[in-house]
């Protein structure tokens, strides 16, 4: 079992899987070879930018604090400009930094080995469980915990429990609250529960937290509102508002990188002795992009060209749309699913499939959309052919039958 | 895997060799090939365990120097350094490495590629791919 043995990818030759390698291969070298000085200025002018708007913000809600005079539009303007500046610190520069896309400039603070971002999660702990753990494992059942963060059922495979009737109630937590989540997130909860985790890495990491958190709390609602004097209340809630913006807004865009239909989930067996070629596919099927204009990818980190991320994710972000159109025109010449929307689908299509997944399957139905019909006769397995796959967590078909068996199975 | 970084003179000796076996690492001679893509995407050293810095180490023989793809993880200067002197003197193939090398190549980098293998590939092994050379040199060890 590979990923090319997926339904989607049935209709390849190995030869085709291999020279979509190849040309996937020339899209980096390419990209490579031209990487240089526009793409220096481009980061560079973000964090500009990033830290104008940062400044802007605090010194808005200053005067807001001190002067009546004006206090309204100042705190709002204020609140606004710290809000954006949190997240286009997070996205577009934190969370691209960190993945290396800019190490080859070789500056003292614009790396991933320096760069801390201005949110509850440490540096350290966010490379561990996102670079590595999704990045490595993408949508792999049991695997990548980024599938539902340990919270939520994203997936028909996982077993149904009355406990996710409150899915509903937990997403909107998770999106309000979405920075200490994450701050937990490598901690991985769940093997803490079942006593596998190593007590002195979990003593570390939890101090590292604890650091991260005390700095973050002292930051935002200590030391801005004390010099905010008259006023400090106003900025505590300007600063825990522009927060409450940026969790908002980055749980929608990572959610819509997995979860709207299309986005397919893999088996551990599929990524066994997973070749290059192989891992290239899985990411192209694993994620979703969402269009829009250069401001919305910009704040969304340009993890609206996802697919592209995934298949790239330590080439700088300002290239993925070019990088897009070339591999959107390989996923047509090969008849590859590419999955994209506008963003408002993209996002409608992930909550819907959170508030079905609520239920057991037997009372919803699948979005997930048909694999498109290949034009040529090519198909290396069938149905029939394939072995059976185990149907709970960790096994997963596309096939109806076997939705319909899971659903006797498991409800 | 957690990261659970060691300090270097913290990590385990080999029961065989008697020279600390890196994080990356299963034994003073394998690599652990799950530690290596946990390595290069988490960007830690593959050596402690800990949060790269910069410049990045990578470590090898001249020919991988020469090829520019490294098959054992980025690493601390300080570490790779630590590492040569440690294993100094081990008559035998270390650290991934098919045969025992005399001279080894430790090049210094701000950035890497982690370039998985391809099916045409004989070799399986991912390789570390240098990005923007810093430095080179030679580190001829005297052999047992």
């Amino acid at each position: 079992m590979a990923i090319s043995d997926v339904k989607e990818y049935t209709h390849l030759t190995p030869e085709e899987v291999d020279q979509i390698g190849r040309e996937l291969d020339q899209i980096r070298a390419d990209i490579e070879e031209s990487r240089g000085a526009a793409d220096a200025a481009y980061i560079n002018r973000m964090i500009r930018i990033q830290r104008g708007l940062a400044a802007g913000g605090r010194a808005a809600l200053a005067y807001g604090s001190w002067s009546k005079k004006g206090r309204r539009p100042a705190v709002v303007a204020g609140t606004a400009m710290l809000g954006l500046a949190k997240i286009l610190e997070n996205m577009e520069i934190g969370h691209n930094v960190m993945h290396g896309q800019w190490d080859w400039m070789n500056d003292p603070e614009i790396h991933s080995s320096n760069w801390e971002w201005d949110t509850a999660q440490p540096a350290e702990q966010w490379k561990h469980s996102h670079n590595y753990v999704h990045h490595q494992f993408t949508n792999v059942l049991g695997y990548d915990n980024d599938i539902g963060y340990g919270v939520l059922r994203m997936a028909r495979e996982q077993r149904w429990h009355p406990v996710y009737l409150g899915q509903p109630i937990y997403n909107a937590l998770l999106a309000t609250l979405f920075q200490w989540g994450v701050a937990l997130h490598d901690l991985d909860l769940e093997r803490i529960r079942k006593g596998e985790k190593d007590p002195r890495e979990m003593k570390r990491q939890l101090k590292q937290i604890g650091r991260k958190i005390r700095r973050q709390i002292g930051k935002d609602y200590l030391v801005y509102p004390a010099l905010g004097g008259p006023g400090w209340l106003l900025t505590i809630k300007a600063n825990a508002a522009a927060n409450l913006a940026r969790n908002l807004w980055s749980y929608m865009i990572i959610f819509c990188g997995h979860f709207p239909d299309g986005a397919m989930h893999f088996t551990e067996e599929e990524i066994q002795d997973e070749t290059r070629e192989e891992w290239y596919l899985r990411q192209i099927l694993g994620a979703a992009n969402f269009e829009g204009g250069p401001l919305l990818h910009i704040l969304s980190g340009n993890l609206g060209f996802q697919i592209e991320h995934h298949l790239f994710p330590d080439l700088p972000s300002n290239r993925y749309a070019e990088i897009s159109e070339r591999v959107r025109a390989l996923c047509e010449k090969y008849d590859i699913p590419y999955t994209t929307g506008p963003l408002h689908r993209q996002y409608g299509q992930a909550l819907r499939t959170i508030m079905k997944l609520s239920l057991p399957n037997h009372l919803t139905k699948s979005d997930d959309p048909a694999p498109p019909e290949p034009p040529r006769d090519r198909r290396r397995k069938s149905d029939a052919e394939r072995p059976a796959r185990r149907t709970e967590l960790g096994g997963w078909s596309r096939t109806s039958s076997h939705y319909a068996e899971s659903d006797r199975g498991h409800n | 895997m957690d990261p659970d970084p060691k300090p270097f003179a913290e990590l385990a000796l080999d029961p065989e060799l008697a020279v600390p076996v890196p994080f990356a690492c299963s034994s003073a001679r394998e690599v652990d090939p799950r530690r290596v893509p946990q390595c290069a995407l988490s960007r830690v050293c593959g050596i402690c365990g800990a949060g790269l810095g910069r410049p990045i180490a990578f470590l090898g023989s001249p020919d991988e120097a020469a090829r520019n793809a490294f098959h054992f993880p980025p690493a601390h200067v300080n570490c790779a350094e630590s590492l040569l002197a440690a294993y100094a003197g081990v008559d035998q193939a270390v650290l991934g490495q098919p045969e025992p090398l005399r001279d080894w190549a430790l090049v210094t980098t701000a950035g890497f590629e982690f370039v998985r293998a391809g099916s045409e590939q004989v070799d399986r092994r991912p390789t570390f791919q240098p990005n923007s050379l810093l430095s080179e040199r030679r580190v001829v060890r005297p052999l047992g």
